[in-house]
């Protein structure tokens, strides 16, 4: 009686649990085959290989040491979960399944988990109330814990039950009831209290029985309808994450447009994300815009466009254009412009939601529509006629090249062994020339044959890509391999970070493969095949990484090195390496009206500078940098206590090319 | 109701500008489309936006204006013509004008719009020109033009900040100052699409004659005014403002 | 030379600097080879304002629509005229009303014209003008053929000294058929600062690159005791509003000092202030125009400058 009613149920709730389940999946799955195509199913090894790492041992999830622990209780209750819904389904289906005293215990011990887990979850969310939160439907967050802990109470009532029933109802032995010892404790109360018998257990056991199950078979339909589907999710999109290379915002050339207007837009993988999203706000920790004041929220972006295609999927109206468009209907026009595509967001995120590639393509579409901020686009337009941002005609490229005492060599001319791509910002800004100058001077002082382009060169091309003007960056890239293939040449080293990522990442698309270094890594490289000697510059500095070089090419320990061979004492912020922190000047950012930023990024870094203990260098390695942090210590008024230094600098001073005195390296 | 945008390239001022023998090489140097017209075109595009009017871009064949042409297709203009004949980069405007004439008369266009003025219009603007030649009610050096029934309004500025208000019957040939907005900006990829989708209409067209001016030299104009240089040096050009004030007594004490 | 016909215009009751200027040089012209000036002048205030003019006759054309300028009504006046008296030279300023009807007059009469001019003098037998071009940054010498239209931009020479009493002849002001001025609007000031009352100007450019920049052109004016202004770009880009604008389509100003920083100095702008006393001209550009007016000029980033000029006058109050 009490085996046959349970089956009953239990067939009756799987059907319609699995049934809710299998709708709205084959809903999302439908919306993902009509999206646009990604190749993420190769290179199988790596992806094995990251779904470990990310899964099983949590790495990014520990970044935030109380929320990765409370979620590594609950996420291992999980797989624990698996052995008791076995446990108990057997019991009543097959009378006398046991899952041994081995597994049995384990239930508990993780039950207890799972419950400090919870109770750790509930004290960040109603204690620490991280702002990350903020926007996330916290209701659900408090359900789903809810649900969890309405599990776990059922596992144990059942578990107390089961001894009797076994006893009184089924006939058969229980060996493992001693090993539930949670259970068997709670059994203990109901042998004083008498409640024993068949009828008292039965009803017990029942109710753990569908405490657990129901709720586990009502979970398993709520799910997909709830952020909680990464459950089932964060799995596959940790196997179909982007491998790389990292700074490559689009594998392969556009033949349409990059545009993103509707879901059929964007990627499977991109539809993935959206269902991935734990709603966690890590991303929007960490967004330089969201820092600022913007309005932009790189989480709310993902829950925005999840809840659109949600509500169009309730409507019946995911394929339909008569929606309004995703990029400046469902995201606002001020959202995807305040982005500096710094990366920061997907450098987070714990299941690998890609943002920055879905606001550029969403760029797109808002310039096909001619939608730009005035100054962006007369840069855009200054890029297309005269290849620089500075709006200069292109003979001026070389004007810093003029006034040195140093040959620089035509590498269109001559071959040389280092070909070095300057850069709009290195080449014209005035403020930055004279370190472009000091870099000449140092490939002079170390005895490397070095040429550039000259006026053959144009910008790189790297933000007008994530300005989303893809034909402009096509026509760049193509114009600088052209001038590039004509040339003779071992490697490359940029200046810019900028220029660096779309050289090595953004050009191998159209078959460009030159290997390509920072201006960092080729000075360490010199300095340790002894090519340039350097003496010691021992002050006291800190390090910003430029996120085009740290976190978009990985490239963090050259810079640092550099600094250790020059003897500098690097002190560092909490915010380094791929954690870094953007200047605001990136995807465009630096020529868009600032209109709505109440504390620039810039400004905030120089903040977390100054925190340090009796740190006055600032040092960058990055032209854009060097404009955009002078401009804060100045703004600010604080040139004196922080002084910004480009590397070169350093590095000028090192093999005595400038006195430390000269360049103002001398602490006061 | 139908509105014509008169276009024309220009040598993009950005490149410096040589003289060779009194003359400019104008083979040798690049060309945007004048600003003006940029901005003409803007406004005509915005009012498609608000009346029911057919726009149509027009340039003359003077060297490369196709993409000029394609691009005004590509912000949404409806139609775009080039008057082809022997033209070459020197075309005066008074011959210019007589083609853009011309081809307004004969298809009956109601509102001319084109750029107020250009960089090198030196023997008079093309508005001017072109209402003079086809009797048409005109106003130069206005903005905010809108279609109200077979009327045009626009605002007219004049020096010192005073403006007017007026209304001009169609036929009318604009002279525009300035847009309601920044021109839109129409990304590259839009372009190469119209390029393959769309067409140019060609209409063969012959300036005849008109009365012309000879120049005899271009030249850069002498520094003769010019200022007295204080150099580079922040710190010292700082310095020289401060003296200098101090000897003009213009410094509050 | 036969007749000189200038177009006046008139400003709080007399005649404009620019017409002044046209009438000078248009006198001497005429005088050289026994000519005539006439002056077209609209409007019943014309009269007062042109009784002591150095021209020989003027015309006042009188009536309905030419209180206020309508192009129509202007051009078939003007047309009338020089269909009458077959004029052997037009001037007109390169105002609104001279790139007006320049032009339209010159076609519609099939005369030659010559526009932006900034000279204009005789050279043996022939008739010459320069005419800017580019931008400023070229200058063209032209032959300027009997019955020529020209142009002139304001301020190009000086304004005509001596004074006459020409005859004066009245003429009905021709109908407006086509074109009605609905009303006359004065610039929003929004309640601004009068830009035109101020001693002191910081006028900025395209130089300045970044709204955020502005910040540092109020501190330097503060520090001078001066107001912020601006040329063209700085108005369009919304970044100061319209009262704040120098040249031809702002305002015109002649303040005791005008610090034109990161502006190029196009001839729209220079017409609004090369009058002022002093002009220190601050461009990142060796070539700018700018410089061909100001009295002094510095080559360095007018974002540097700004807060070092700032702190050093600063430091010297305190």
């Amino acid at each position: 009686m009490l085996r046959t009613l349970l089956m009953a149920l239990t067939v009756a709730m799987v059907v319609a649990a699995g049934a809710l389940f299998a709708r709205r999946v084959a809903a999302i799955v439908g919306v993902m085959r009509t999206a646009r195509p990604t190749l993420r199913t190769d290179r199988v090894g790596e992806r094995i290989q990251s779904v470990v790492e990310h899964v099983l041992l949590h790495r990014r999830m520990f970044r935030i040491t109380l929320s990765g622990v409370l979620h590594y209780f609950i996420f291992s209750g999980f797989v624990v979960l698996l052995i008791d819904i076995v446990e108990t389904v057997g019991e009543v289906f097959v009378p006398g399944f046991t899952v041994g005293r081995i597994l049995a215990p384990l239930v508990d011990i993780w039950v207890i988990l799972v419950a400090i887990g919870i109770l750790l979850a509930l004290y960040n969310r109603l204690i620490i109330r991280p702002a990350r939160f903020q926007g996330s439907d916290e209701k659900d967050a408090f359900l789903i814990l809810g649900l969890i802990g309405a599990i776990i109470v059922g596992i144990v009532i059942h578990d107390s039950f089961f001894p009797f029933v076994a006893r009184e109802v089924l006939h058969v032995p229980d060996p493992v009831a001693h090993a539930h010892f949670l259970g068997w404790g709670l059994s203990r109360l109901w042998v004083a209290l008498g409640w024993t018998g068949p009828g008292a257990a039965s009803v017990g056991y029942a109710f753990g029985y569908l405490l657990d199950m129901g709720v586990v078979l009502a979970f398993l339909a709520y799910l997909p309808y709830s952020k909680h589907l990464h459950i089932f999710a964060a799995v596959p999109n940790i196997f179909i994450r982007n491998l790389g290379p990292k700074g490559a915002l689009l594998a392969k050339p556009v033949e349409e447009s990059m545009a993103i207007r509707t879901f059929q837009d964007l990627s499977w993988k991109d539809i993935s994300d959206l269902y991935t999203c734990t709603e966690c706000g890590r991303c929007q920790a960490v967004c330089p815009a969201h820092a600022a004041g913007q309005p932009l929220s790189p989480k709310m972006v993902i829950l925005e466009l999840r809840d659109a295609l949600n509500e169009r999927i309730a409507r019946g109206t995911a394929f339909s254009a008569e929606e309004p468009p995703l990029a400046g209907g469902v995201i606002s026009k001020e959202e995807l412009w305040a982005c500096t595509t710094c990366g920061a967001c997907q450098e987070a995120c714990p299941v690998f939601i890609e943002h920055v590639p879905k606001i550029a393509g969403m760029r797109a579409a808002l310039l096909e529509e001619g939608d730009i901020d005035p100054n962006a686009q007369k840069v855009l337009v200054a890029w297309d006629r005269q290849g620089n941002s500075f709006g200069q005609p292109a003979r001026k490229r070389p004007v810093w090249a003029k006034n040195i005492d140093v040959p620089i060599k035509d590498a269109r001319k001559e071959p040389v062994d280092w070909l070095w791509f300057v850069g709009d910002f290195a080449a014209l800004d005035p403020r930055v020339q004279r370190l472009t100058q000091l870099i000449a001077r140092l490939l002079h002082h170390a005895g490397v044959d070095f040429g550039i382009l000259y006026e053959s060169e144009a910008n790189a091309g790297n933000e007008a890509l994530r300005i989303g003007e893809y034909g402009l960056f096509e026509a760049l890239a193509l114009k600088n391999i052209e001038a590039l293939n004509k040339a003779q040449y071992r490697r490359i080293f940029t200046t810019d970070p900028h220029s660096l990522n779309a050289l090595k990442n953004e050009y191998r698309k159209f078959g460009f493969e030159a290997e390509v270094l920072h201006y960092t890594e080729a000075f360490l490289e010199l300095i340790d095949q002894g090519q340039l000697s350097v003496s010691s510059v021992p002050v006291r500095a800190t390090y910003h990484d430029p996120c085009y070089l740290g976190r978009w090419n990985g490239i963090v320990e050259a810079p640092r090195q550099l600094m250790q061979r020059l003897g500098v004492d690097l002190v560092e912020m909490p915010r380094h390496g791929a954690q870094s922190f953007c200047c605001g000047a990136g995807g465009g950012r630096i020529w868009m009206d600032e209109t709505g930023i109440t504390d620039r990024p810039a400004n905030q870094r120089i903040r977390e500078a100054m925190r340090l203990s009796n740190v006055h260098f600032f040092v960058v390695a990055c032209p854009k940098d060097v404009s955009m942090f002078n401009a804060s210590v100045t703004a600010m008024g604080v040139e004196e206590e922080m002084r910004v230094v480009d590397m070169a600098e350093l590095l000028a001073v090192a093999v005595g090319l400038e006195s430390a005195e000269e360049t103002l390296l001398v602490s006061s | 109701m139908k509105i014509a945008v008169l276009m024309k390239d220009v040598p993009d001022l950005v490149e410096e500008l040589e003289v060779e023998d009194g003359a400019l090489p104008l083979d040798d140097m690049s060309f945007v489309p004048s600003e003006w017209d940029d901005q003409a075109l803007e406004e005509a595009l915005l009012m498609k936006e608000e009346a029911d009017v057919e726009v149509t871009a027009v340039a003359i064949d003077t060297g490369d204006v196709d993409n000029m042409l394609f691009t005004a297709l590509a912000k949404g203009a409806d139609r775009a013509v080039k008057l082809v004949g022997d033209f070459s980069r020197t075309l005066p405007n008074r011959l210019r004008a007589r083609l853009f004439a011309q081809y307004c008369q004969a298809q009956a266009i109601d509102v001319v719009l084109t750029g107020v003025q250009a960089i090198d219009d030196l023997d008079g603007q093309i508005a001017g020109l072109v209402a003079g030649l086809t009797g048409r009610a005109h106003a130069s050096v206005v903005r905010d033009v809108h279609i109200e029934g077979s009327q045009v309004t626009c605002v007219q500025e004049y020096s010192g900040g005073k403006m007017a208000e007026m209304q001009l019957a169609v036929p009318a040939v604009l002279g525009i100052q300035a847009a309601r907005k920044p021109p839109r900006y129409v990304t590259i990829a839009k372009v190469r699409q119209i390029q393959k989708s769309a067409t140019l209409e060609e209409v063969e067209a012959e300036a005849g004659t008109a009365p012309l001016v000879t120049v005899r030299r271009i030249y850069k104009p002498e520094a003769a005014g010019h200022a007295e240089m204080w150099g580079d040096d922040v710190d010292a050009v700082a310095e020289s403002i401060v003296r200098l004030l101090e000897d003009k007594k213009l410094l509050r004490s | 030379m036969g007749q000189v016909l200038i177009v006046a215009e008139c400003q709080d009751g007399r005649l404009s600097d620019a017409t002044q200027e046209l009438i000078g040089r248009g006198r001497e012209l005429a005088q050289a080879t026994g000519g005539t000036v006439t002056l077209a002048a609209f409007g019943e205030g014309a009269r007062d304002a042109l009784r002591d003019a150095d021209a020989d006759v003027a015309v006042v054309v009188n009536g309905d629509g030419v209180q206020q300028y309508n192009p129509e009504v202007y051009e078939e006046a003007l047309a009338a005229m020089v269909e009458d008296r077959q004029p052997a030279l037009v001037l007109l300023s390169n105002t609104t009303m001279g790139m007006d009807l320049g032009a339209s007059l010159a076609a519609r009469q099939a005369r030659p014209m010559v526009a932006y001019c900034t000279a204009l003098w005789r050279d043996d037998d022939a008739l010459l003008a320069t005419s800017q071009i580019y931008g400023g940054k070229l200058a063209a010498d032209v032959e300027v053929p009997d019955g020529a239209v020209v142009t002139v931009i304001p301020g190009s020479w000086p304004a005509a000294g001596s004074s006459g009493s020409p005859r004066i002849e009245e003429m009905p002001s021709p109908a407006a058929a086509h074109t009605r001025v609905l009303k006359v609007m004065e610039a929003e000031s929004g309640g601004d600062v009068d830009i035109t009352r101020a001693d002191i100007l910081v006028s900025v450019g395209r130089g300045l690159q970044d709204p955020d920049n502005l910040e540092l052109a109020d501190q330097l004016a503060e520090a001078l005791g001066g107001v912020v202004s601006c040329s063209r770009p700085v108005v369009d880009a919304g970044w100061l509003p319209r009262s704040r604008q120098v040249g031809k389509s702002g305002k015109t100003v002649k303040p005791k000092l005008y610090f034109a920083l990161g502006i190029s100095g196009a001839p729209e702008h220079l017409q609004g202030m090369k009058d002022a006393e002093l002009i220190v001209a601050v461009n990142s550009d060796e070539n700018a125009p700018i410089f061909e007016v100001a009295h002094y000029g510095a080559t360095v980033d007018i974002l540097d400058l700004m807060p070092a000029l700032t702190e050093r006058l600063e430091g010297r109050a305190g």
